[in-house]
């Protein structure tokens, strides 16, 4: 894995060059349990030592029973590079464009403080197992983002524009004039913002915070891992209806050019789409082999490692709501009085307890049916099920939602690239000040 | 043991010809893993090599510094020299408002007495894992209500090393744990859903000892999750132990007091009122055990303990050796290649990043509130919370706010009945003399502990927002 980064604030510039992380993972079954060793050096002496310490590993072990499931046998190829990349544009090109944004920002009245931000990575991924396995993969991954702060009478507000897709630089054309002064604008608008209402309510999610939802509710839930510890809760309700018809879940990482697709996981198997919830009823879980074997299923290529020195184990990928039927002037009659919650800024799931939190950056109150002041950071909680319960509609999207880049980690670390999706959504929830 | 490898030193013998400031900083680290679900081992990993460098050059650039920063696990000359040349080519690119920035000289003459090296870890990582494994294991073996589902233990053995164009050469080694354990609370006639408690640390030793102690209150915890019930609705007093002020006060606390936000104008100012003459906060870079304590820091200026907030009053700020010289102060020793997401401060991959300024331990010194049930006395009435989902606190703005995972009212001066649901959520530091936790940290425990990046006892706040279950919506206006 290789790449560059660029931050232009008003103090500095840097362009900076990511580590060439190059390594390699070994694994093997001791008969009870799976056995790993991994090396960052790729000369003989090194990997003779990482062999000679896995075959440790193994020798300690217990003979038992035979590998979960069978062995991947798919033998791929996917190294053509992006049509437009970013290397072949090169720093220089790239600069370019920083500043470009970077005057667009710092244009503006109230703004005090802008920085822009630029990355690109190049990762190369193989995987080779004893049941002749070949495959090899390349993803090149270019994020980028605006950060506006405005300040006034010692209140400080900041707003911000991300873009992050698989591809090249075609990414970066969301980010405008036109996008880069409504980010501005937004952290201005901010420092006026009153605090928001708390307790339970009316929520109305916005596409962005619909698509946190997904990943914190049903996506961290629906990872197999979690079943075979009997760590989740929605282990007992498979094959049972949890939310309106009008509710269809899953995860994907196949859509061509998301944020958190590739072309197969990190055990050989493809990248698919699978359904977690069909029209309200939960269906599916996410699989890699081990969890595939223990619970009778298939594994979906949600096997996943961080990097050679993580572990593999069931990570999400792309995970969507899909479009509802109904107009965001109709959800906001339809909810009457409560809250829009807008542009999420993180989530954190509870497995077995079944809960979640989603916070946001800013809001809406609604009051009468109509959309009203502007509020500001807050956080959603409560139950995943009584919030599917809860769900009154789900918005249409004129076309398909875009897939949203986000980071994941699952326990402590293990961070990886995920991507969500969404559209306007309307149920109940607690919500209180972040 | 042998010394700590010093890889930095070979590295750097490849570039004693360049002409401008240079330093390599350079790890070697092993990691060791066990996961375990309800006893048994599902995987263990390790030894996990990884060796890398980052070469960093400070460039003379139009009355500024162009700093070119390449990382690498290429140690050959070959590697070495495609490393220099790549940071060459970005110092030509960047600016950075440093005009003559010095990079530390001599080493510390002696580390003295610094706890950062777990030596049981250190000499049989493999061993010690899995016996803090059956340890465990042990712990749980007669409480038939509840079991860890899941557990894992992640040990990094590190080798730090640090050379520079000045005559720098220094090397160390250290340890960093991190522990996950999955409580499950379960069974029982009422038939109530199954309650979990999730515990997380990073520190700098693996201790099996008080093993038994933590699995009775992890147990109880996830217990009372089973039954717990909404908080109230309303600002409320609410106390927080060390575990939770832990997830609130440092990211808040590292970029507002950080040169970085000080030459950006988004740091708080020397001087500012941001809390009661009693308030004292520290950083202390060789506190015991701290994850962020070492001899020297991530460019090797040795690390000490400074005040950061004194009567309440805004002191010191964190400086490393750039953003020393861009706002024409000394490097305070904090010097990091952290990222915030990280609790073990990215221990065996700082390599991979540049250095900038960031807190070691932040440290809040005992109060006279004694100890938690004398704290809980004088409070009275109010809430506390065990743990929060997240509280995600805003570096920028302070407000912090995340779901109550647990929680206990107060009733007359004791912990009642358990509370699960809702937000508890302030604002950390305010700027403008308003409401936050700081300034409204009405009663200071006496007994702090470390949790990850902060020492601090137990705060009872006088007042705090919470969002719970009056279904009366509240409209706080600021």
């Amino acid at each position: 894995m290789q790449g560059e980064n660029i931050v232009l604030d008003p103090r500095s510039l840097i362009t900076g060059a990511s580590a060439p992380l190059l390594g390699v993972a070994l694994r093997a079954w001791s008969g009870t349990n799976w056995v790993e060793t991994a090396v960052s050096r790729l000369d003989e002496n090194a990997l003779g030592d990482a062999v000679d310490a896995l075959e440790l590993r193994l020798a300690a072990g217990h003979p038992g029973s035979p590998p979960p499931g069978p062995s991947s046998s798919t033998v791929a190829a996917f190294d053509a590079p992006p049509p437009r990349s970013m290397r072949e544009w090169g720093t220089e090109g790239a600069l370019d464009w920083v500043r470009g944004v970077f005057g667009w920002a710092t244009g503006m009245p109230s703004i005090k403080f802008a920085q822009v931000v630029l990355r690109w990575s190049e990762e190369e991924r193989y995987y080779l197992n004893t049941a002749g396995a070949n495959c090899f993969q390349r993803l090149d991954r270019v994020t980028a983002g605006i950060v506006a702060v405005a300040v006034e009478n010692g209140r400080s507000e900041f707003n911000n524009f991300n873009v992050g897709r698989l591809g090249g630089r075609e990414i970066l054309e969301p980010i405008n004039e036109a996008t880069v002064r409504e980010t501005a604008e937004g952290a201005r608008a901010l420092l006026a913002a009153k605090a928001p209402p708390t307790g339970p309510m009316n929520v109305l999610l916005d596409p962005g915070t619909t698509a946190t939802f997904a990943h914190e509710s049903f996506g961290h839930g629906a990872e197999a891992d979690q079943f075979v510890r009997e760590r989740s809760y929605l282990q007992p309700l498979v094959g049972q209806q949890l939310g309106p018809d009008s509710l269809t879940l899953v995860d994907d990482g196949s859509i061509p050019g998301g944020w958190g697709s590739m072309h197969f996981d990190d055990e050989g198997h493809p990248s698919q789409r699978t359904f977690l919830v069909d029209r309200g009823r939960f269906v599916g879980a996410l699989h890699d082999r081990t969890t595939a074997f223990v619970l009778g299923a298939v594994p979906t290529g949600n096997a996943r490692r961080a990097d050679f020195l993580s572990q593999e184990f069931v990570r999400m990928t792309n995970t969507s709501v899909l479009p509802g039927e109904w107009s965001l002037e109709e959800l906001v009659r339809e909810a009457k009085d409560g809250i829009v919650l807008e542009r999420w800024l993180s989530g954190i799931e509870d497995p077995l307890g079944g809960r979640m939190q989603i916070k946001v950056h800013q809001g809406h109150r609604i009051e009468n049916g109509k959309v009203t002041e502007l509020v500001s950071s807050m956080a959603l909680s409560g139950s995943v099920l009584q919030f599917l319960k809860d769900i009154r509609a789900v918005g249409k999207a004129e076309k398909d939602p875009e897939i949203m880049p986000g980071f994941c980690r699952k326990g402590h670390g293990d961070m990886l690239p995920v991507g969500d999706a969404g559209t306007y959504l309307l149920s109940r929830a607690y919500v209180g000040p972040a | 043991m042998n010394g700590p490898a010093n890889l930095a030193v070979r590295v750097a013998d490849r570039l004693r010809g360049l002409t401008v400031p240079w330093d390599v900083f350079a790890e070697r680290s092993r990691r060791f893993e066990i996961h375990l679900q309800r006893g048994r081992v599902e995987l263990t990993r390790g030894p996990l090599l990884l060796e890398g460098y980052g070469v960093r050059l400070l460039t003379p650039s139009e009355g500024q510094t162009g700093v070119g920063y390449r990382a690498a696990t290429d140690f050959s000359e070959e590697g070495v020299r495609t490393a220099v040349a790549a940071a060459e080519r970005l110092a030509h690119f960047n600016q950075f408002p440093a005009r003559h920035p010095e990079l530390p000289g001599a080493p510390p003459a002696s580390p003295g007495d610094l706890k950062i090296l777990d030596p049981d870890l250190w000499s049989d990582p493999a061993g010690t894992l899995e016996a803090f494994g059956a340890a465990l294991g042990a712990a749980f073996a007669d409480r038939p209500g509840a079991v860890p589902s899941f557990a894992s233990v992640k040990a990094t053995l590190v080798e730090t090393s640090i050379a520079n164009s000045t005559g720098l050469e220094y090397a160390y080694a250290h340890t960093v744990v991190e522990t996950e354990v999955a409580v499950k609370a379960f069974g029982g006639p009422e038939g109530p859903a199954p309650g979990e408690y999730w515990y997380t640390d990073a520190a700098r030793r693996l201790e099996t000892a008080p093993l038994p102690a933590l699995a009775t209150a992890w147990s109880r915890f996830a217990e009372d999750t089973r039954r717990a019930k909404p908080p109230p609705n309303g600002a409320i007093p609410v106390v927080l132990p060390p575990e939770v002020l832990g997830g609130i006060i440092p990211p808040v606390v590292r970029f507002q007091f950080s040169a970085a936000a000080r030459l950006r104008d988004l740091s708080v100012n020397a001087g500012t009122t941001v809390g009661p003459e009693s308030l004292e906060l520290g950083d202390d870079g060789r506190f015991d055990w701290g994850i962020g304590s070492a001899p020297v820091d991530d460019e090797g200026t040795p690390q000490v303990r400074h005040s950061l907030v004194s009567n309440g009053r805004v002191g010191e700020l964190f400086f490393d050796v750039l953003h020393a010289d861009a706002l024409g102060a000394r490097s305070t020793g904090n010097a990091a290649r952290s990222t915030g997401f990280d609790p073990t401060g990215g221990a065996g991959r700082k390599f991979t990043r540049r250095p900038g300024p960031d807190a070691t331990t932040l440290v809040v010194p005992a109060g006279r509130g004694g100890s938690d049930a004398e704290l809980l006395e004088q409070v009275g009435d109010g809430l506390w919370v065990q743990q929060i989902g997240w509280a995600s606190p805003d570096m920028l703005s302070g407000r912090f706010g995340g779901e109550i995972r647990l929680g206990y009212r107060i009733r007359h001066g004791k912990l009642a009945e358990p509370v699960r649901g809702g937000t508890v959520g302030g604002t950390v530091i305010a700027r403008d003399g308003s409401s936050s936790l700081l300034k409204d940290a009405a009663v200071v425990g006496s007994e702090p502990r470390l949790v990850g990046a902060i020492s601090t006892p137990t705060l009872a706040i006088g007042s705090l927002s919470v969002s719970g279950d009056d279904d009366r919506s509240s409209v706080p206006r600021p």
